[in-house]
């Protein structure tokens, strides 16, 4: 390392460790050893932490805009063969994802403060938010798939925790099983390509598999099938993460967690799947199969995630399917080989979808419900909620000149000349998404206040200043966006391309404006309407086909192995020890003390012995009779 | 007298057995709490005799050092010879701790506590003679000594079915012995020699269906220990019966035997035969560990499931030393050792759950989180231990099943796979264990209640330091292994790497030979 690297860049590596330090500073007050204040303290060291990360990253970032990308790696396990490092790449595109992990962790932080207000174990919440933001900050500066990977189930492990933090609800238990569940099916599968490339490749760092993957495809070293395998491996991971079909129950379920931390979990904790997906891409040359199942699934859950969210009556849950869906077109831009735009759209995703949870979390804090058909009617007493709302949903809709139009614009216009089918899915998910939000606008904000909804206070400052900071950095983003890519510009696509997507989104909102929210019209009582509702609001039936399949799998495998130990493997030995003991029962009876039947039963068994050994051995039969004639004669 | 002519590896044996026999001998009618005082006093003496060993010991020789040999009853080839090595150093240090902890953990016993404390110590010291023998017949001697005070500890402060359980492990365990015995004396025999020290390549001269026929009853007789399916069934009733410092000596340390004498017998002294055998043993491996994990998600006893979890964690060994890579036998090493802490954490505490709430039936226990009435530090421990075992990474799961999955790969990819699979089934099991009996709402349900009634009202005793602080240790020791693998890695690599190389340089002389 060249001691003129700037100080901000050397110690890079402790970016990710204020996070996990701030674990360590919360336990004190969540193990009870301090009572006396209650728990704030925890949470203010955690965002004091945070905002030392900000700060760190924001220096690293500066100083790699002035003297360029750096690398920066660590032995951390040597043995034999095998090299494990902590690698981390210090360049501009990593360190501004850094940025906005380390930032939204902040203001998910302020804004858990006035959220969870009365939380009695709130120091164990942000001891957790702490250690999720070390994995996470930590995740987007890996430059090695090894680091990646510990990360990866670092932050399974923490989204657990998280989704069961209020772990004594049924629903939260399950939610939280099934989180860890289906992620840890990815990571299972993620590991075994981690292992496989660990023996194939050597070196774990990016660079050097890429080169030694584009050296594999040219040699042919490595089979097809094997290349194949490994390639669906790889995706699985990030599929798990992003919450992909049919990967994606987690994270509808995981929103019967807190708030604050399905804010992070929506931006953040996806990005951060795609962004090792991005990784991972020179890698999946090894298999077109895995390009295409990338493409296959982005589609179908960018379409069937934004059909399921207008079906939810759920708040959190309606935009829960909608991260599944924005995830599934970041897929499909990834597999059409249009990283750029990908890395755009996850920003302003990110951005948007963020403070679109932080207004959610607004009117759950002022109503405490969450359920849309019981809301309504709290616009005008909850303003900046009401405005934070408007500029997220502007922000990810293709209408407005907000974020996500200009990626919509761009993404169309790269694909509307080769792959025109993608194109129209994208127009499709923009219409559907507008739909849903405009869906879930009138029903919260419009309308006569319901029952629930008569006294909604505005939330307090803790809340209000996080979501107006996002609010205005959400509607700055498109010059964020043109500071990043000054070239060829956010706006480079033809008239009507972007025609075409502000149409698709004043579709959407039009249809979305138009559907019947009145109760009795909402749900439909005839068929084939109400079966599609339910098909969607359902999910699909994911669950259940889930249940009926894998889980029952699963567990019909666990009876019968369970069935053969017990029956068969046990019981043979438990029969053994039977036998042995009822044999030994059964010739105590037979002593009888007659000496003449003791001499009988000897000269028998030498006569058995005897002839047994002739036959088996081929000695000279000792004993004249028949039973010795006939043993040789079988033996010759 | 420096501390290299200090026979330390004798004192390592001296001082239990001194202890058991001081605590066995002591005058007066001494209170179980006196008792406990001198035992602990011994093993913190045993473990400082561990760590000096550590200060001669040279991480970069392979071979057997600090070697003591004295001449014992020549005639037979029974020496005292003790030597130690990359391989027998860590689980000697894993013995001393895992054996303090379950003299800490131990609860005022009404029945005999003089017996029990002079039996846990027994325990460890033959257990350190096993690790530490440089002789097949010395080696015997030890593996027999631990059996006879392990049934004892069973079958006098074991639950309900203490006898059926401890008969069980008595007759399974000296089956083991008796074909660990017999292939000893075979291998002597059939080679001419009288000499039973560790020299690896005698059985080079012997034709390969006796080499593998000795082998089969080395593999049969560890397997037992290990255990491995189908040999296993006596170890989830041992370990429901047992109490819990038993089973934490039991899962953390006695199985060690088995897998420590698979690889240092097994496979050190029959290169050949085992690498004609690998395939069969991947396998092997693979089903143990897959029917050790399904067999675990059917249990309800929430001691039984730690206990089928172990045959599958044994399965992992098995696999390692099956693909005999440099790697892969570190991963054994990680393995046992990492198996060792995490185990003992488990039992630990499912046994200070079992003596707070009366049960360990998964569909009884309910809520045992909760942080006033329930058992929260525990639960906490409970949660890192299972994750720990599901192989998270920052713990010292994750780091010994990634070398061994990435040790053995190459030389057997589905076996491997299918490993892979077992460690993800480990996260189903334990990820049940935590859900039911620690999340939702504080309940315990008595099963023989017909109207179910849920019992609201539990308040939970408080769990008294003597079980939290040994738990909090073995957690930290779980989490520092996991975060910082050299340690272990760089006192075992050069053996682990030495034991892979001799199938190797074996094959070489063949070819040599043929050509």
């Amino acid at each position: 390392m060249p001691a003129s690297l700037p100080l901000s860049l050397q110690l890079a590596w402790l970016i990710p460790l204020y996070g996990f330090s701030g674990l360590l500073l919360a336990l004190p007050w969540a193990c009870g050893l301090f009572r006396r204040n209650g728990q704030r303290p925890a949470a203010y060291l955690n965002i004091l932490v945070t905002l030392v990360a900000v700060v760190h990253g924001s220096l690293a970032l500066r100083d790699v805009w002035l003297s360029g990308p750096h690398h920066i790696s660590h032995s951390w396990f040597a043995v034999a063969d095998l090299n494990l490092r902590i690698g981390l790449d210090l360049s501009l595109y990593s360190l501004a994802a850094l940025e906005l992990v380390t930032f939204m962790s902040l203001l998910a932080q302020v804004f858990a403060l006035g959220y969870m207000d009365k939380e009695w174990s709130l120091a164990r919440f942000f001891g957790l938010l702490g250690f999720f933001e070390g994995a996470l900050s930590g995740v987007v500066l890996s430059s090695n798939l090894f680091l990646s990977y510990f990360l990866l189930e670092m932050l399974t492990l923490s989204t657990y925790l998280l989704v069961g933090f209020w772990y004594a609800q049924p629903l939260v238990v399950t939610a939280a099983r099934d989180a860890f569940l289906t992620k840890r099916v990815g990571d299972v599968l993620l590991l075994m390509s981690v292992v496989a490339l660990a023996a194939w490749a050597g070196s774990m760092e990016f660079t050097d598999l890429y080169s030694w993957a584009s050296e594999a495809k040219r040699s042919g070293s490595i089979s097809p099938l094997a290349g194949t395998l490994l390639g669906l491996g790889l995706i699985a991971g990030p599929m798990g993460k992003c919450a992909q079909f049919p990967m994606h129950l987690w994270l509808d379920e995981a929103m019967e967690g807190p708030n604050p931390a399905s804010i992070l979990r929506n931006s953040v904790v996806v990005t951060a799947g795609a962004l090792v997906l991005m990784k991972l891409m020179p890698l999946l040359q090894l298999s077109l199969i895995a390009n295409d199942v990338l493409l296959v699934v982005g589609t179908i859950s960018a379409l069937a995630g934004a059909l399921v969210a207008i079906a939810q009556v759920d708040l959190k849950r309606a935009f829960s399917y909608s991260t599944t869906s924005y995830m599934g077109l970041v897929f499909v831009a990834i597999a059409l080989q249009q990283p750029a735009i990908a890395l755009l759209l996850l920003l302003c995703h990110g951005l948007a979808k963020a403070l679109l949870f932080m207004s959610v979390g607004g009117v759950i804090a002022a109503t405490n419900c969450q359920d849309l058909t019981e809301l309504g009617g709290i616009g005008r007493r909850m303003p900046a909620t009401l405005s934070a709302y408007v500029v997220a949903a502007a922000g990810l809709v293709g209408l407005l000149p907000l974020g996500c139009y200009w990626c919509y614009g761009q993404m169309v216009e790269a694909l509307s000349p080769t792959a025109l089918p993608f194109a129209v899915v994208f127009l499709l998910t923009n219409l559907l998404t507008a739909a849903n939000l405009t869906r879930v606008f009138r029903s919260l904000f419009l309308g006569a206040p319901m029952p629930k909804t008569r006294r909604t206070p505005e939330v307090n400052w803790l809340m209000a200043l996080p979501m107006v900071s996002l609010t205005v950095v959400v509607l700055l983003t498109p010059l964020l966006m043109q500071r990043i890519d000054p070239v060829p510009g956010i706006a480079s696509f033809s008239l009507p391309v972007g025609l075409a997507v502000a149409a698709s989104g004043l579709a959407g909102v039009l249809a979305g404006g138009l559907i019947p929210l009145n109760r009795f019209r909402a749900r439909p009582i005839a068929d084939p309407l109400r079966s599609l509702q339910n098909l969607l609001s359902y999910d699909f039936y994911t669950g259940h086909i889930y249940k009926a399949t894998v889980v029952a799998f699963v567990a019909g495998a666990a009876r019968f192995t369970d069935w053969l130990d017990q029956r068969l493997v046990n019981g043979l030995v438990n029969g053994i020890g039977r036998l042995s003991l009822q044999s030994a029962e059964t010739l105590r009876l037979s002593v009888s003390g007659q000496l003449q039947s003791y001499v009988l039963t000897v000269v028998l068994a030498i006569l058995l012995l005897l002839s047994g050994l002739s036959w088996w051995g081929g000695l000279p039969p000792l004993l004249p009779g028949g039973l010795a004639a006939a043993a040789t004669e079988v033996a010759g | 007298m420096s501390l290299a002519e200090l026979p330390l590896l004798s004192l390592l044996l001296a001082i239990p057995l001194a202890g058991s026999l001081a605590i066995l001998l002591w005058p007066g009618t001494p209170l179980p709490e006196q008792l406990r005082r001198v035992a602990i006093v011994v093993m913190a003496l045993q473990i400082l005799a561990s760590l000096l060993v550590l200060v001669p010991f040279d991480p970069g020789d392979p071979e057997l050092q600090l070697r003591e040999v004295h001449r014992w009853v020549p005639g037979i080839g029974l020496d005292y010879r003790l030597g130690i090595d990359g391989l027998s150093l860590p689980l000697v240090l894993i013995n001393g701790a895992l054996t303090l902890v379950s003299v800490v953990c131990t609860r005022e016993f009404s029945r005999r506590p003089r017996l029990y404390f002079s039996l846990l110590l027994l325990i460890s010291a033959a257990v350190n003679g096993a690790f530490l023998a440089d002789n097949l017949l010395l080696f015997f001697l030890f593996y027999e000594l631990e059996l006879i005070p392990l049934w004892l500890l069973i079958s006098i402060w074991g639950g309900a079915g203490r006898a059926y359980a401890a008969t069980k492990f008595l007759i399974f365990t000296a089956i083991s012995g008796m074909l660990i015995l017999g292939a000893f004396l075979g291998l002597a025999l059939l080679t001419g020699t009288v000499d039973f020290s560790l020299t690896p390549v005698t059985s080079e001269r012997l034709a390969m269906g006796s080499q593998l026929v000795l082998l089969g009853a080395l593999l049969v007789g560890f397997g037992i220990k290990m255990p491995l399916v189908p040999f296993h069934t006596w170890l989830p009733d041992a370990h429901t019966q047992a109490s819990t410092p038993v089973s934490v000596l039991l899962a953390g340390v006695l199985l060690k035997l088995g897998t420590y004498g698979l690889l240092r017998f097994g496979m050190g002294l029959f290169p050949e035969a085992w690498s004609r055998l690998a395939p069969a043993l991947a396998v092997w491996a693979a089903v143990s560990v897959l029917f050790g994990s399904l067999a675990a998600i059917a249990q309800r006893d929430m001691k039984r499931m730690v206990a089928y979890s172990s045959v599958g964690h044994m399965g992992y060994v098995l696999l390692a030393a099956a693909a005999a890579t440099p790697v892969a036998l570190l991963g054994a090493t990680f393995q046992m050792v990492s198996h060792g802490l995490i185990s003992a954490l488990l039992f630990l505490l499912v046994g200070t759950v079992y003596r707070k709430t009366g049960s360990r039936d998964l569909e009884v226990l309910r809520g045992l989180l909760n942080p006033e009435r329930g058992l929260p530090l525990t639960g906490s421990l409970m949660i890192l231990a299972v994750m720990a075992s599901a192989g998270l990474p920052g713990m010292a799961g994750f780091i010994s099943e990634f070398l061994v999955f990435r040790g053995s790969i190459n030389a057997f990819p589905l076996a491997t796979l299918l490993c892979m699979v077992g460690s993800g089934l480990t996260a189903v099991y334990f990820l049940l264990l935590v859900n039911r009996a620690f999340f939702g709402r504080l309940a315990i349900t008595p099963v023989d209640d017909p109207l179910r009634h849920a019992r609201l009202d539990v308040q939970l005793p408080s769990v008294a330091s003597r079980e939290t602080v040994p738990a909090m240790a073995l957690a930290a020791g779980v989490v520092v292994l996991g975060l910082l693998p050299s340690i272990l890695g760089e006192l075992s690599e050069a053996t682990s790497t030495a034991m892979a190389q001799v199938p190797v340089l074996l094959a070489a002389i063949g070819q040599g030979g043929v050509s």
